[in-house]
């Protein structure tokens, strides 16, 4: 006794409300498009190619580790060892293919097989003893931040070209695109199809639903967290190769607030914290929103302070709204 | 037992009613509970005991109907407005903090403060005469989270009494016991009954309130069935009041001829919740499992399942050994279970009906890896045909949907990928009239087509109305089968709670 059926059919609103959930990404497209207008109105120089271009760089590293986050969330995970997983990954890469004359080549792939490794590590400890998701990559972002100083706590330079052709740029009618950024589109595309025409996309989502249901529905739930979190480890790799590629070094300080501007990012983007929804192209455009705000407000000469307060509410805002639509299902 | 000499009277509920949207759950229910007086309230499960014992605790407000104490109409929207009448309710779930010692537990919320510090020499000291009247000698410093069960509810107890509690309810408190913690917690309530607190003490079981309690009511689907005396009333007069419903003429009648045995359970344990299970189950039969809540009826679906390891026992499926290790085994050979509670294990409540339906056979859509959508799509839609699934979409949100559209969805999931050997635990739990007889016909239908199912079932009519066969749990135990013709209520019932029929 006690559990309340609502006996309803079907009625337009209803309906209605079911096609808004399937396009969560309704609201951060509408956000992108408002703060994009509001800043080509308010700087000429906003509107233009060249800075279109310019977002996109600034944007494709967090961009690239936002891809993992968005997978770990919509399991009702969380990563905080992103970014020291990517400093790790990169200094490492970056010292092998410079200082111990590795083949360039090996050393990023090098890098890729540490950040799915530790990836790897994520799962198995969130699947094999429970632990929760916050907790384990707590650890381990503190595992990687003190095995990259232990390795080195100074910048590595003269990289080979390969390690940097991916921050050079190529020109398209004019515009100076970097290849960098071609990748990180690529990547998402790569993860959009994913997501959503293989079947391994569709258990993400199933878990990240309801993982008693998901394991009561034939799906082996471990193996589909184990796989999520080193998909999320590798896809750290690549942004370290990524982060080495743009700063022309590897820099055993990077990637100190990579973990929150990521799940800013996949927030802004409409996935939810509590699970089983959420989109990778949401992410993308969550990862631009971020980027188009650093960017106009630094056109108009605002501090880089004042434009991280401004972050702060944005993820606030979008959070509440994640929020209040869960609660009142 | 012999009745004290009846106190005054305490509580007096009276025309009690309670809606949830689309259920009508009490109507018009009568309850009155004196001084010194244990009143047994019993009934069948969905009958309405929980509802009306959420609305004198406070948890749910009622909407018609009036409560008196002492005579006076009171008001009782919260639990603090219940706590504040003396009125005490020990759920079967305890209501303890297990890492709080047990002195900081009958005292939580409650704390005695001296000159703004907590009197700690005073709760202790108080709580050690609680105990002590209750004839439990533990030292009040320990965790309460390290005590064995009955010392639990002798702590919750002990809570309820340093609240100056009159009126104390009681959730199947044996439920939780073995036979030698009973006894002890028998003597406990007589003493409290002694000391003239009103207890009102929910059982199944027959025995203990023809041992314990005065006065006994029976609710029945929500409604108020009667009060009668314990001394002057006969188990199979109470039986009858709790069941003595009309049959509903709902049920497909079908002709079954059962075939070869599909599935062979021998001697399965899992834990203490399930020993010794043994049965057949052969195509085309569907058996029907009664037994009260707890029985064990649920965790034996969950071994065959493959959600849970049994820790004795075989089983074969189709003459060759079974042995699944993951409900994917179970799946793989043919098994499919429908989930008792399912909103929390059925459904991935967030997602969409094709999502729902198709999740658990998505290799048999892709190749490569790759999904089919097209097929997905065109899967789909013939169940929603086939089950006449009421959705405006196949990409609805199934969490919008009424319980028994969402069974449907649930269903159509496992006939989508020929499921040969079927559990169904509670299938039409709350689930609409209509919904019901349409489910009852899918499984007519498939055992038609030679489907082996098991029905897990709280609700008699429905055991009786649907099986070829009826396994009756109890305790962990098929305690009796019974054939078709030889089912009744109140056979099932009977040995359900633990008493042997006299023969009829």
């Amino acid at each position: 006794m006690g559990t309340a059926q609502s006996t309803t059919t079907a009625t337009p609103r209803r309906q209605l409300r079911g096609s808004i959930l399937r396009s969560p990404i309704l609201g951060p497209v509408a956000a992108l498009v408002l703060a994009s207008t509001f800043f080509a109105l308010a700087t000429p120089r906003f509107l233009s190619g060249e800075n279109f271009s310019l977002i996109l760089q600034q944007v494709m590293v967090v961009g690239v580790l936002a891809i993992g986050q968005t997978l770990v969330i919509i399991t009702t995970g969380i990563d905080l060892s992103n970014g020291m997983v990517m400093a790790l990954s990169g200094v490492l890469l970056a010292s092998f293919a410079a200082d111990k004359g590795l083949n360039p080549w090996l050393a990023m792939l090098l890098g890729l097989v540490v950040a799915a490794g530790f990836g790897l590590l994520n799962g198995s400890l969130v699947t094999g003893i429970g632990l929760p998701a916050f907790i384990v990559t707590l650890g381990t972002m503190n595992i990687a931040y003190a095995l990259t100083r232990i390795y080195t706590t100074s910048t590595i330079s003269d990289l080979p070209p390969e390690l940097t052709f991916l921050g050079d740029t190529f020109s398209v009618g004019g515009t100076q695109i970097a290849t960098g950024t071609i990748l990180m589109l690529a990547l998402y595309l790569l993860t959009w199809f994913m997501m959503r025409y293989t079947a391994s996309g569709r258990t993400v989502y199933a878990v990240g639903d309801n993982i008693e249901a998901a394991r009561l529905a034939g799906i082996n739930t471990s193996r589909v967290l184990r796989g999520v979190y080193t998909i999320a480890g590798l896809s750290y790799g690549v942004a370290a190769i990524l982060q080495v590629a743009r700063t022309g070094v590897g820099d055993p300080q990077a990637g100190q607030t990579s973990n929150l501007d990521s799940i800013t990012a996949v927030v802004l983007g409409g996935t939810s914290l509590f699970g089983g929804r959420g989109s990778i192209v949401g992410t993308l455009i969550g990862v631009l929103i971020v980027g188009v705000f650093r960017n106009g407000l630094q056109l108009l000469g605002v501090e880089s302070t004042y434009q991280v307060l401004i972050t702060g509410i944005l993820v606030i805002a979008a959070v509440s709204v994640d929020q209040l639509t869960h609660r009142r299902k | 037992m012999s009745t004290p000499a009846a106190g005054r009277v305490l509580l007096e509920m009276s025309g009690i009613g309670k809606s949830f949207p689309g259920v009508r759950a009490l109507e018009g229910v009568t309850l009155s509970v004196r001084e010194g007086q244990v009143h047994a309230l019993l009934g069948e499960n969905g009958a309405g005991k929980s509802t009306l014992i959420k609305i004198l605790s406070g948890a749910y407000g009622r909407d018609d109907g009036e409560i008196r104490i002492d005579g006076e109409r009171v008001d009782i929207r919260t639990p603090a407005d219940a706590e504040r009448l003396g009125i005490s309710t020990i759920y079967q779930e305890f209501n303890l903090t297990p890492h709080m010692t047990i002195a900081e537990n009958i005292f939580l919320g409650h704390l005695p403060t001296r000159s703004g510090m907590v009197d700690w020499a005073q709760v202790r000291q108080r709580s050690r005469e609680l105990l002590e009247t209750l004839d439990v000698h533990l030292p009040v410093d320990t965790l309460t989270g390290t005590l064995p069960v009955a010392q639990q509810q002798m702590v919750e107890i002990a809570k309820a009494l340093n609240r100056n509690t009159r009126i104390l309810v009681m959730d199947e408190p044996s439920a939780v016991l073995g036979e030698r913690d009973i006894e002890n917690l028998f003597a406990v309530v007589r003493r409290l009954q002694a000391s003239g607190i009103g207890i009102i003490y929910i059982s199944h079981r027959m025995k203990e309130i023809f041992e314990l309690a005065d006065e006994v009511t029976v609710l029945k689907d929500g409604r108020y069935v009667g009060t009668r005396k314990v001394a002057a009333v006969t188990m199979d007069e109470l039986v009858q009041m709790m069941i003595g419903r009309e049959l509903e003429d709902i049920y497909p009648s079908r002709r079954t001829e059962p075939g070869e045995v599909v599935l062979k359970v021998s001697h399965l344990a899992q834990d203490r919740l399930a020993r010794d299970v043994s049965f057949e189950l052969r195509a085309g039969e569907i058996v029907g499992f009664a037994g009260i809540t707890g029985s064990g009826r649920t965790e034996v679906a969950r071994v065959i399942f493959g959600a849970d390891r049994p820790t004795a026992g075989e089983m074969e499926l189709f003459g060759k050994p079974y042995r699944p290790r993951s409900p994917r085994d179970a799946i793989d050979r043919g098994v499919a279970l429908v989930t008792e509670d399912r909103k929390r294990q059925g459904l991935l409540l967030k997602l969409q009906v094709f999502v729902n339906t198709t999740i658990s056979g998505l290799d048999r859509l892709s190749r490569f890896g790759l999904l089919r959508l097209k097929d997905e799509l065109a899967l789909v839609n013939t169940w929603i045909a086939n089950l006449r699934i009421k959705t405006p979409s196949p990409e609805f949100v199934v969490a919008n949907m009424s319980g028994g559209n969402q069974q449907k969805v649930v269903l159509a999931r496992w006939l989508s990928l020929g499921i040969k050997v079927f559990i169904m635990d509670e299938p039409t739990r709350g689930i609409d009239v209509g919904s019901k007889a349409e489910i009852y016909q899918i499984m007519a239908d498939l055992a038609g087509q030679g489907v082996a199912i098991i029905m897990i079932s709280s609700e008699l009519p429905e055991v009786l109305g649907m099986s070829d066969r009826v396994l009756v749990m109890r305790e962990g135990r098929i305690v009796k089968e019974l054939a078709r013709d030889e089912a009744n209520e109140e056979v099932v019932m009977h040995h359900a709670v633990g008493h042997e029929v006299p023969a009829a």
